[in-house]
């Protein structure tokens, strides 16, 4: 038996213990196949070299120039300021010029605190990047005033260098601020850096006939050096001086303004660079020819001033944006637009807001009753008035009202019959004590015809307070002597004044008791009488009395004021938006007295929901 | 015939850079007293990334001075007899021109001596001033006219007015 080798099949135990060994030959014949690369595999590699000559500049050398685009610049140049000759230090009687100087008592953080300078700002306006980088590029206005290039007398009030940099970079303006607070050195010193910038050179200025000599008064004081021309005197010489050349300041009163223009062929009207308007609710009246002359002058910059744009009605501080060209002629701006264009044009602070550190204004009504005899006159004028006024019927118009009020105002103030007054008594007494204490008092009514009867009853009962009187009757010479005198004579301690003449303009800080003898129509028209007293420079607390005869019309006049101070507040930003006009119509004056309605329709009160103008009102009377 | 005034122009130079890399200059030239006679700036200079690469830390001072303010110094109508920097990098500038250039010291508000100690510090209005190592003869010329401004002048001021103008115009529709 065979395996599957072929050898003998044995058993395991001898196979391993008899191995068998045989020997296998490893040599294993190869044939190699013929191919072609197996002789060059034999041969060593045949290695030539050459000598190929180099390049004498390298193909490619990566290269960079410092080339920068040309840098490109934008040039503003600014105009040439008008130079003006300082002039002549000239000691007036031994004294010396005033030096720089601060008004403002110390402050409780101290003087060592560093004041903000106050920088002049683009009005919002101004859209050319030129106009705009004019003003950002002007000094500071502390470097400007400091003494280094102009000298001011008196180092401005912060508030005041703010109003100065508003006004100057603004094209329209309405300076509002409330009296006493340096309208007129804002708008001097404004004016002041104009010229001097060269932004302005020919400048018109607009006030009353009473305040020129106020405002050529201020100009040498803020701005000495400024040549001011007034246009006064005959036809010939006026038309001389609005045609001369040369002059940069002109002052003029609105009424021969109007009428020089008015005579003046349009070309040879002359033209200015800014028209100052002062008292500028004198243009409040669209339809007057001095707001139509004023609004035709040709000019760059319009500003106008004043401390009561409104008196009565929303619609004079529309005319005044008239004139400042920012609504178009014959505008009508609702509250709410007037509103937002105050924002921008108008500048207005009150002395509660700027002045914390003057002296306080402290307001005292005194409600008197009548004198006997007085009270007696005045209840059978008014019993017989009203039953006049109702037997009219139809035909009452608002003069007869006026008529009757004024009546009941003059009975209010002293009985004409008998000269029993309540008023006078009580300022009599007021006046003694004063006159004994050396204060100065301004008293103002709204007749003449009532300050010369106090006059003469105030020389006999208190000769000692040496009564001036100050009125429209007085010479425009003796004004200022008058003036001086209740300034300077210790014996002189009041001075008696009219609304219409004393109300605007003076100064008289140092005066710290004011009087309101009888109450004019119009709130804004008393405070700037009150204001010329309590006003910077005012260096104690000015007591203002007002008089009020009890149960009379002046309690229901002194109501209707209050209510039309609303009305100021409500355009202005600082009151009640929705407040509707509380001027002080015909309507109210009607409603003074209870009257029938007119004939024919039974029994009604004529209320306030008739508004008429009280321009009508005023012009009756 | 007046005699002609003596009169002091200076130049308050300054550059801006801007966060996109962007360098703007302006040239406020003013009278002694602070009032501005001319106003220049620049558009706005932006280097590319191979100018940044090249220059490297001489990118700024380079652009600073031989770009912006030689520009702005040579197309001045009105020269200055001073010129003002705040940055130091500036009064390189100095090498380009032939006007003082002097950098305002307004870290240490201390004199600065530039000729040795005893070398009195130059002083201009309220500041101290430091001049260009290799120009400290300008001192002389400096020193010439420095009565004409007030000891009080702030020299520190105009520059805010320059910065503020160069946001002016660098403000969106401000440039043309």
């Amino acid at each position: 038996m065979t395996d599957e080798f072929g050898q003998p099949d044995s058993r395991p135990d001898e196979i391993l213990s008899n191995p068998d060994c045989a020997q296998v030959p490893l040599g294993i014949p190869t044939d190699l196949h013929m191919a072609g690369v197996n002789a060059a595999l034999h041969r060593w590699p045949k290695v030539e070299t050459q000598t190929i000559p180099l390049l004498s500049k390298a193909p490619f050398v990566p290269a960079w120039k410092p080339h920068w685009q040309k840098v490109k610049v934008f040039r503003l140049t600014f105009p040439d300021g008008m130079e003006f000759l300082t002039p002549k230090e000239e000691p007036e009687n031994g004294e010396e010029r005033p030096k720089l100087k601060s008004l403002k008592p110390p402050q409780a953080d101290g003087d060592a605190k560093k004041k903000k300078p106050t920088r002049l700002k683009p009005p919002e306006d101004a859209l050319s990047l030129e106009d705009r980088l004019f003003y950002v590029l002007q000094p500071p206005l502390q470097t400007w005033l400091s003494g280094q290039e102009l000298i001011m007398p008196f180092e401005p009030f912060p508030y005041q260098y703010e109003g100065i940099a508003w006004l100057f970079a603004q094209k329209s303006a309405l300076l509002a601020d409330e009296m006493g607070l340096g309208k007129t050195m804002q708008t001097i010193t404004a004016l002041r850096l104009l010229l001097r910038s060269g932004r302005v050179r020919r400048v018109l200025l607009a006030c009353p006939k009473p305040l020129i000599p106020n405002w050529q008064r201020e100009f040498k004081l803020w701005a000495e050096e400024l040549p001011i021309v007034t246009v006064e005197g005959d036809t010939n010489r006026r038309n001389m001086l609005w045609k001369m050349p040369g002059n940069p300041i002109l002052i003029c009163n609105y009424e021969s303004m109007v009428r020089d223009f008015d005579n003046m062929h349009e070309d040879d009207r002359p033209e200015f660079d800014l028209l100052i308007l002062d008292e500028a609710q004198r243009i409040k009246n669209r339809t007057s020819r001095t707001s139509e002359v004023t609004k035709a002058i040709s000019r760059k910059r319009s500003w106008a001033l004043t401390g009561t744009p409104i008196e009565n009605r929303p619609e004079e501080m529309a005319s005044l944006f008239e004139f400042m060209e920012i609504i178009p002629p014959r505008g009508t701006p609702d509250l709410r637009q007037l509103q937002k264009l105050s924002e921008v044009y108008v500048l207005r602070r009150t002395k509660d807001l700027v002045m914390t550190d003057l002296p306080p204004r402290l307001d005292r009504d005194e409600h008197l009753e009548l004198n006997p005899a007085q009270e007696h006159a005045y209840k059978t004028a008014e019993k017989e008035g009203v039953i006049q006024l109702n037997d009219m019927g139809e035909s009452i118009t608002i003069q007869h009202v006026f008529e009757l009020v004024l009546r009941l105002k003059q009975i209010s103030n002293y009985d004409p019959l008998t000269g029993e007054s309540a008023k006078m008594d009580r300022l009599a007494a007021e006046m003694e004590e004063i006159a004994a204490s050396g204060g100065k008092a301004i008293l103002f009514s709204q007749w003449t015809k009532t300050l010369d009867w106090i006059k003469d009853r105030m020389s006999e009962r208190v000769p000692e307070a040496g009564t001036l009187i100050y009125h429209g009757g007085v010479p425009t010479k003796k004004r200022e002597p008058i003036l001086d005198q209740f300034e300077n004579d210790p014996d002189s301690n009041l001075l008696l004044m009219s609304y219409g003449t004393g109300a605007v303009g003076l100064n008289l800080q140092f005066a710290g008791y004011v009087f309101l003898y009888d109450r004019w129509w119009n709130p804004a028209v008393e405070d700037q009488a009150i204001n010329r007293a309590h006003r910077i420079g005012q260096k104690s607390a000015v007591i203002v009395t007002k008089y009020i005869c009890k149960d009379t019309v002046e309690e229901r006049i002194d109501l209707v004021l209050q209510q039309k101070r609303e009305l100021f507040k409500a355009i202005l930003g600082d009151g009640d938006v929705s407040t509707e006009s509380l001027s002080m119509n015909a309507s109210e004056i009607f409603g003074l007295f209870d009257l029938k309605a007119k004939a024919g329709k039974g029994t009604k009160k004529i209320g306030p929901e008739q508004p008429e103008s009280l321009d009508d009102s005023k012009h009756a009377a | 015939m007046t005699a002609s005034r003596e009169t002091l122009r200076l130049g308050f130079l300054t550059t801006v850079e801007q966060a996109n890399d962007c360098f703007v200059g302006g040239l406020l030239i003013t009278n002694h007293l602070g009032r501005p006679l001319e106003f220049q700036c620049t558009t706005p200079v932006r280097p590319n990334s191979t100018q940044k690469i090249l220059y490297g830390p001489t990118l700024k001072p380079f652009v600073m001075t031989e770009l912006i303010g030689k520009t702005l110094f040579e197309r001045a109508d009105v020269k200055p007899d001073v010129l003002l920097v705040e940055d130091e990098d500036l009064l390189g500038l100095r090498e380009l021109i032939d006007k003082p250039v002097a950098c305002l010291s307004v870290e240490s508000k201390v004199p600065v001596l530039v000729g040795g100690p005893d070398e009195e510090p130059l002083t201009l209005g309220r500041q101290h001033l430091r001049l260009h190592h290799a120009h400290d003869f300008d001192r002389r010329s400096i020193m010439k006219r420095s009565h004409l401004l007030p000891d009080q002048a702030d020299l520190e001021e105009p520059f805010e007015r320059v910065r503020e103008a160069l946001q002016e115009v660098l403000a969106p529709g401000g440039s043309r």
